[in-house]
């Protein structure tokens, strides 16, 4: 291996000046000659029968060139896909089309759309489109959805209910009868809408001539869009581009084939004209799959000194009104499989009930089930603490996999790569400064003031995944990636990844990765991704897996580059390729440091061909397919200090400290912002997000005045430290870092607040902990 | 979402009640009433332009008066739609004299609203309505002053 320095440094971002300075291509920036431009006439009833849709006079309107309604497109345009058919859970997946047809089932349900020459006349001919409703009964909640005589969302989906799934390890119930200890509880993880700075868009361009669709899309994996926009528009593949190179953030909303990108492209290959649509921020609110929204009944069973022995879950999934493109697969193989966590837990059982709702669908929001078993077996932990009266440190300590034990099989059968908690969790001890906050914590009670501390030792699955994997989950795509790592010969290099990374800095961290690799200067080397037309294959950026396996596939196709040019070295040097030293771009003979090639002076020779070696071709390029062999676990400690103002009800994040290991790390500023704004989502969460429907299914929390987005002000400053616990899984012995501080912050910031809270009796609340419920809870004690 | 409130006109008893059952004074004293046509005994077709915090536009709807009881209290139903959303509303409006020549309007209805003026303009809703129906009470007043004078 190379001994360059790029893999560790905090490189800075070099992505960050084309976007800072208004140069990146967002789809909205994209523009073509005789774009046409629509906008979407949606319900504003959550449940309705579409009665009567008169567009005539919209039709007439400045510049309208035509109003579609969802009958007018059943021909041209396939309902939207579900992609994650979860095996033995009698799924239905009821027909999700793109414009409604016949009947609304949430509030902002397109219904018709209208295209015009410009967007201004586009939505003022929306504004004449007139549509009778007669509304319907509606539900919104999914413990009300499946219990008899609720409204029905369709026919064939009797109660409601998508599926319900299930996995079970050991035996919960003969535990449970043996069991010194039972905690019981019900967890509200509620609805979080996904702010990306860039809402949804596309630019859809049909060639009529050639029958082909050029598509700028928000998406965060543009080659499974582009196979599920053939699919649904009957375009053929190899005729489809899908450009998405510059997508201004997703947190997983961008996973999802939506229904406006369809009709888009639908209406584009009907028109022979590029159509434009970008989502309002408006729309967006109420159109983009939301995120978590679980109700969670949870049973722990434990010995007397603080053993857990086992854990039962039984739990509703709110998926809205539609089953969105991996909506099945989040709150089941994402949420179930992972409620051992970092401990040892023999036996476990997980019920998962997925509901239809009249509300926004739901689907991978950052963490994706993860953040939902985090969050419910942290609190479970304080609760044990409580109960046996631990420490909720030691309680911890006393159920931890040990760093020995690994690779560990959980009752739910995934096998944890590898890991030290105990590490993580000393650092992050230490970091806060732990036995003097306890003593603080006395002090300020004794003066009637509520400091409290709260712990999340957390695990999760990351690096999605192997696609053997995804086959027996359900995932109806593979998960490995591609590469191609391409030295042109000038000596400098092009890099093709089916990673789509969409802020997360990849075009930095992958050039490190093959400079790292080959000495190829960091500078000299573009990195390539989000379109198809130019990129392999790849599956895209989600579930932490971008560095972790598309990284991995660089990695190994570098290596093949390395070991092609060694030989063209050795071979250029009159020796041969095991007396080849390679060293930052460097080929020598060993003994003879003086007789070298630089891996440009062998890029040139390569594509001269003017002298081969035996049996070699020209050129200096290879590509490569990696399939991780597993899943990687990172996972750590994170402690988040809080003060309670009992008069206001105000939480107060005095400190917050993380301590993350991630396995190796190739840019150390880039992970930090990861983890910091994984932290900023979670702890959000905690205090401040909550997506709220009126009984009429209303989304009352429908702009950014509504819905607490946190600013500046409400972040606190993080210490945010690191243990290293490589693992064998891919070549860089990293685990991923997308998506840990969302996953870990937010029960450690509510255990935070429960604690301070805890003598006044309160054991438990659901989130958010805005100054409101707080201080009523606090009224309600003082009451009673 | 209820609303409710009330309004002292500095009138006698039933020349509020007349003067509130004129269609004359729907079309003079609603604020941005754009359309007002009478489709039968207490009942209209409306068009109204409003805006609720950043969602403007006009819906069109109906208007009916029922179970007039004179000159003491009536109901009124009003339902609306457009592309800022929809708005339903049964109330019911008393009248009582307070001896001095003043009445006093009471108010109490039930409002339903739907879309992006339901979604991002609720929380505004009372304020707004509270304000269009003290306009309206107020042109009311003046209407009959004027007409007395």
């Amino acid at each position: 291996m190379a001994v360059t320095r790029m893999f560790g440094a905090s490189v800075k971002r070099r992505e960050d000046a084309r976007m800072m300075t208004g140069r990146a291509h967002y789809t909205d920036d994209v523009r073509r000659n005789h774009t046409v431009h629509m906008s979407v006439v949606r319900s504003p009833y959550a449940h309705a029968n579409i009665t009567n849709i008169d567009s005539s006079e919209a039709a007439q309107m400045p510049g309208v060139v035509g109003v579609f309604t969802g009958a007018d497109l059943v021909d041209d345009v396939a309902p939207v896909p579900c992609a994650w058919l979860l095996p033995d859970c009698n799924l239905k997946v009821p027909e999700y089309r793109a414009i409604a047809v016949d009947k609304a089932r949430f509030v902002g349900d397109p219904v018709a759309v209208v295209i015009a020459e410009d967007r201004y006349q586009a939505e003022d001919a929306a504004d004449a489109v007139k549509v009778s409703y007669e509304p319907l009964d509606v539900v919104t909640n999914q413990e009300a959805a499946v219990k008899d005589g609720a409204p029905q969302l369709y026919d064939d989906v009797p109660n409601n209910l998508a599926f319900q799934w299930k996995l079970s390890g050991g035996n919960f119930e003969e535990a449970n009868q043996s069991a010194d200890i039972r905690i019981s509880q019900r967890f509200v993880n509620q609805r979080l809408i996904p702010n990306a700075m860039e809402t949804r868009g596309v630019l859809a361009d049909y060639n009529p001539g050639s029958g082909s669709l050029e598509v700028w899309l928000t998406s965060q994996n543009p080659h499974i869009h582009r196979l599920l926009l053939s699919a649904v528009t009957g375009i053929p593949e190899m005729n489809i581009r899908v450009d998405s190179t510059d997508v201004g953030g997703g947190f997983g909303s961008k996973i999802p084939l939506y229904g406006g990108e369809m009709i888009a492209c639908g209406i584009a290959k009907k028109l022979g004209k590029p159509v434009k649509w970008m989502e309002s921020r408006r729309e967006n609110y109420v159109t983009t799959a939301h995120g978590r929204d679980h109700i969670d009944y949870v049973d722990l069973a434990a010995t007397s000194d603080g053993k857990i022995t086992g854990i039962r879950v039984e739990a509703y999934a709110n998926h809205g009104a539609y089953l969105s493109t991996a909506a099945p697969g989040v709150p089941t193989w994402l949420f179930g499989t992972m409620l051992s966590g970092p401990y040892k837990i023999p036996n476990i059982e997980c019920t998962m009930n997925g509901v239809l709702t009249n509300t926004t669908t739901t689907d991978a929001y950052r963490g994706a089930g993860r953040p939902e078993a985090t969050y419910l077996l942290e609190r479970m932990m304080d609760l044990l603490a409580k109960e046996t009266g631990l420490d909720p440190v030691e309680v911890r300590r006393r159920n931890f996999i040990q760093p020995d034990e690994f690779p560990y099989t959980v009752a739910t059968t995934l096998q944890y790569d590898s890991g030290n908690y105990d590490a993580a969790l000393d650092q992050a001890l230490e970091m806060v400064g732990y036995e003097e906050l306890r003593k603080k914590q006395e002090d300020l009670r004794s003066q009637g003031r509520y400091l409290g501390i709260g712990f999340s030792t957390y695990v999760e699955v990351c690096g999605l995944a192997p696609s053997s994997a995804a086959g027996m989950m359900g995932f109806q795509g593979g998960l490995w990636e591609s590469a191609t790592v391409r030295v042109h010969p000038s000596g400098k290099a092009t890099v093709l990844t089916g990673a789509s990374p969409h802020g997360q800095g990849e075009e930095t961290t992958f050039a490190q990765l093959v400079s790292h690799e080959t000495g190829i200067p960091f500078h000299d080397i573009e990195i390539v991704h989000g379109d198809t037309d130019r990129i392999p294959f790849g599956w895209g950026t989600y579930g932490s897996r971008s560095t972790a396996v598309g990284g991995s596939a660089i990695v190994y196709a570098s290596r093949n580059i390395v070991e092609k040019a060694k030989r063209f070295a050795a071979h250029m040097l009159e020796s041969s390729p095991e007396d080849i030293d390679f060293n930052d771009g460097v080929f020598s003979v060993k003994g003879s440091p003086e007789r070298s090639k630089t891996i440009q002076d062998v890029a040139l020779a390569a594509h001269l061909a003017w002298d081969l070696p035996e049996g070699e071709k020209p050129g200096l390029e290879d590509s490569y397919f990696f399939d991780p062999t597993n899943f990687t676990f990172p996972f750590g400690t994170h402690i988040c200090v809080v003060e309670v103002d009992a008069e206001t009800g105000t939480t107060e994040v005095q400190k917050y400290v993380a301590v993350d290991d991630l396995g190796n790390v190739i840019n150390p500023m880039i992970v930090d912002g990861q983890v910091h704004g994984g932290i900023a989502q979670g702890l959000a969460q905690a205090l401040y997000e909550y997506a709220a429907y009126d009984e009429g299914g209303q989304l009352l929390t429908g702009s950014m005045m509504d819905y607490c987005v946190p600013k500046f002000e409400h972040i606190p400053h993080m210490d945010v430290g690191r243990t290293v616990t490589t693992t064998p899984v891919n070549p860089m012995g990293l685990k991923g870092a997308g998506e840990t501080g969302t996953i870990a912050s937010t029960p450690a910031v509510v255990n935070a607040i429960i604690d301070a809270l805890s003598p006044l009796g309160i054991k438990h609340m659901d989130m958010p902990f805005t100054p409101q419920r707080v201080w009523e809870a606090i009224q309600e004690r003082k009451g009673s | 979402m209820k609303i409710s409130g009330s309004y002292t006109v500095n009138a006698e008893q039933q020349a509020v009640w007349d003067r509130l059952l004129d269609p004359d004074t729907l079309w003079n004293c609603l604020p941005g009433v754009q359309k007002l046509d009478k489709t039968g005994e207490n009942e209209y077709d409306l068009a109204m332009n409003v805006g609720v915090g950043m969602i403007k536009g006009t819906y069109e709807g109906k208007v009916r008066i029922s179970d007039l009881n004179e000159p003491h209290d009536y109901q009124m139903y009003v339902e609306g739609s457009g592309r800022p959303g929809f708005v339903k509303g049964t109330g019911k409006i008393e009248l009582a004299d307070q001896g001095d020549g003043t009445t006093e309007i009471t108010y109490a209805g039930d409002v339903e609203v739907g879309g992006p003026v339901g979604s991002v303009a609720q929380r505004m809703l009372g304020s707004v309505s509270k304000r269009i129906v003290d306009q309206f009470f107020s042109c009311v007043e003046e209407q009959i002053n004027k007409q007395g004078s």
